[in-house]
């Protein structure tokens, strides 16, 4: 054996004592806290274990899109705190994305009133936290008055202190999110098969109306319209969508800080387009809105997707300060099942697994996103 | 010889130890050499019950049995501190020695008694969960609800017991319960909801004094439980138990032979029946019992008055909130409240 060798032979001795050493350490590290915490468990005459999630809960809690009652276990009241926090989280990425899109294109525009409100929107809605905002617009919004006060929009929607009251498609909750789940295989099939955009979000649009509108005419109750409209009646409104304030408040709030960070990020993105790409276009004569869609957001959108995919992860994460404001999502689900079961750790490391696996498919769909969209040239 | 001495130490202490039973408890010595009771106070006001008025003293129905107990131990009310406790900080304060006792409208449950490692004296208030709505709703109970909302503290053992309330009633309802009690009451008073539901004392206060217009506030007249209120001890000091459900015991004997903070030195000096006079101290056995002073009662009496006076200066009549004593009234007044024999 040559010297080199024996000297690369001893450095990669090295290498792997140091990550076996490594590896040593942290198991000691996990096996130490687990048995330590077991150790504290039984010491304090605690139960662990997860036999508590078959258990009746007993409590109520506000906000749920399928049926529930206080005789569900805790397994199934999680999953419905799990649909509430997917519920809100996708619609917030959504209505984040498009606003933040909309209002970093105006920070990018040349137009100076436009672009000034844009900036003070971005610094105002920027820098203050968001639990500070969600907290102002829920205490805002409860003092419209009870549902006898309501502010009536044209007799068919009503927004009070209790909800917004819209006119809705008149098929069961259930019947709805089905619907809902269908409009997004169709668009996770659409992304798949390649459609263009544009086609694709017609497509899209057009077949999730009417898929709506024939889910209606079939399933809807005996001798009753398409349409359900909501109606005073005692105490509250019947009929039509009830979105209850809280719901309202927070997609409203994590919408309107989210947003001001998407449009820095589309800000920045747009930013980076070379100006000899504009001038190309405009030396032929292209339109605004064609230099926009056709040239900078395809060139943009590459440096904007991964802080994209970072910011929806937060949307998703955000969705816990429902807990300040009453809304049930996983973490107020979770929270309260803790007051009232007393399992702490096990129901945190569920919360935990749960946001983790949610957080990392999003992260992979982003990256693939990301690889989709790369220029194929470089 | 050692193991004669050891047989002799046996026999010596199994003699001892019916005077070793009647000897004092742990709790109270170590009260005694410190000089001071440590009590349970509150993160705050809990109006009537625990409470800072503007001099920053404290004061309520549990402030003042903690000044009673005091006397009965220490001999002078004021020789105590109240250790300020949030609701959840209670428990661990007094299992870390923190506090001697928690006296702090604190309901017994079998998990306290089982689980927590703690002990209960006789209970001393009855109050459960009721609900109070916005009076402009013109409802009196809760089947008129129906469709309403109901907001409640989450987490809470009231809010089970509305769920299973409506549930059992078949009220059809929506509810929203909050984390924090400053966000729950403001969402009540913004008319979030139309009825809050809580513990009915609570709400009383709440609506007398807290509340600008309080008849704009209707407390609905289901009783949906009742918790029998107590004090919580640590568990193995039994000797400790007997101090304090004596101290109870003699504030209702007191109320009971209309003995009050006016009259209770000359009741001492000439009393009317033995009962008196063993409660006053005129004849001996009150001390030696619970190794104390055969005129604590006397001097807590002197010093609090009876159980009807403290309620009525804390709740009652000569309070704001002019709560009616309902329940938390002597047996013979159509209550619940009784003391164990005094023979």
């Amino acid at each position: 054996m040559t010297a080199a060798e024996q000297l690369r032979a001893r450095a990669r001795y090295r290498r792997l004592g140091i990550q076996a050493v490594l590896v040593i350490v942290t198991a000691l590290a996990v096996w130490g806290a687990v048995t330590n915490a077991q150790y504290n468990l039984t010491r304090l005459n605690m139960t662990s274990g997860f036999a508590f999630l078959d258990r009746g809960t007993g409590w109520n809690y506000s906000f749920s899109l399928v049926e529930r009652s206080i005789n569900d276990p805790y397994s199934y009241t999680l999953f419905i705190g799990l649909l509430n926090t997917l519920f809100v989280g996708f619609i917030c990425i959504i209505t984040t994305t498009i606003f933040g899109f909309l209002i970093g294109t105006l920070r990018d525009a040349r137009h100076p009133a436009l672009n000034f409100a844009a900036s003070v929107y971005v610094q105002i809605f920027r820098n203050i936290p968001l639990i500070l905002q969600a907290i102002f617009l829920y205490a805002i919004l409860i003092h419209l008055g009870g549902p006898r006060q309501a502010v009536s929009f044209g007799d068919v929607a009503f927004l009070s202190g209790r909800g917004v009251m819209l006119p809705g498609l008149n098929v069961t909750p259930t019947v709805a999110v089905a619907i809902l789940l269908a409009s997004l295989g169709l668009g996770i099939g659409l992304i798949l098969a390649r459609t263009t955009l544009w086609r694709g979000l017609a497509i899209w649009f057009g077949g999730s109306v009417a898929m709506a509108l024939f889910a209606a005419l079939v399933l809807r109750p005996e001798g009753e319209g398409i349409l359900s409209i909501p109606v005073l009646q005692g105490l509250r409104f019947s009929g039509g969508i009830s979105v209850p304030i809280e719901l309202f408040a927070l997609i409203t709030s994590i919408t309107l800080y989210g947003s001001a960070y998407v449009a820095e990020i589309v800000r920045g993105g747009l930013a980076q387009v070379p100006r000899g790409l504009v001038e190309a276009g405009q030396a032929l004569g292209l339109s605004r809105v064609s230099i926009w869609s056709r040239i900078k957001v395809p060139m943009a959108l590459r440096s904007i997707i991964p802080p994209l995919g970072n910011q929806w992860i937060f949307m998703m994460k955000a969705t816990t300060i429902g807990i300040a404001i009453g809304f049930s999502d996983l973490f107020y689900i979770t929270v309260n099942a803790i007051s009232q079961s007393g399992q702490t750790l096990e129901l945190i490391l569920l919360l935990m697994l749960t946001f983790l696996a949610i957080n990392y498919s999003i992260a992979i769909f982003t990256n693939w996103l990301n690889a989709r969209l790369k220029l194929k040239e470089h | 010889m050692t193991k004669f001495l050891a047989v002799g130490a046996i026999l010596a202490a199994s003699l001892a130890a019916p005077q070793m039973a009647a000897a004092q408890s742990e709790t109270v010595k170590q009260i005694e050499e410190r000089g001071t009771l440590l009590c349970s106070g509150h993160n705050g006001s809990y109006f009537g019950f625990v409470e800072v008025n503007d001099n920053n003293e404290w004061k309520g129905l549990d402030i003042d049995l903690c000044r009673a107990l005091t006397t009965a131990i220490l001999g002078d009310p004021d020789k105590n501190q109240i250790v300020p406790l949030s609701w959840a900080q209670r428990f661990p304060a007094l299992q870390s020695g923190d506090v001697d006792l928690i006296i702090k409208a604190t309901g017994w449950t079998m998990g306290r008694d089982t689980e927590q490692g703690l002990q209960f004296s006789l209970p001393y208030f009855f109050g459960g969960a009721q609900l109070m709505a916005h009076g402009d709703l013109g409802v009196t109970e809760a089947a008129e609800l129906a469709g309403g909302t109901i907001c409640v503290e989450a987490g809470t053992t009231i809010e089970r017991l509305v769920a299973n309330y409506l549930q059992t009633e078949n009220i059809e309802h929506s509810m929203v319960s909050y984390e924090s009690a400053a966000e729950l009451r403001s969402a009540y008073l913004a008319n979030r909801c139309d009825a809050f539901a809580a513990w009915g004392p609570f709400l009383a206060v709440l609506r007398a004094t807290e509340i600008d217009n309080p008849d704009a506030h209707v407390i609905l007249g289901d009783q949906l439980s009742a918790e029998p209120i107590a004090a919580a001890m640590r568990q193995g000091d039994e000797a400790f138990v007997d101090v304090v459900n004596w101290m109870l015991a003699a504030l209702l004997i007191a109320e009971e032979e209309g003995i009050t903070s006016a009259n209770v030195d000359e009741m001492a000096a000439t009393p009317p029946n033995p009962r008196v006079a063993r409660l006053l101290g005129a004849e001996p056995g009150m001390g030696e019992r619970l190794g104390m002073r055969d005129s604590w009662a006397r001097e807590m009496i002197a010093a609090v008055g009876n159980f009807g006076e403290i309620y009525d200066r804390n709740l009652g009549k000569d309070s704001p909130y002019k709560l009616e004593r309902g329940l938390n009234n002597l047996w013979s007044h159509g209550g619940v409240l009784y003391a164990p024999i005094l023979d």
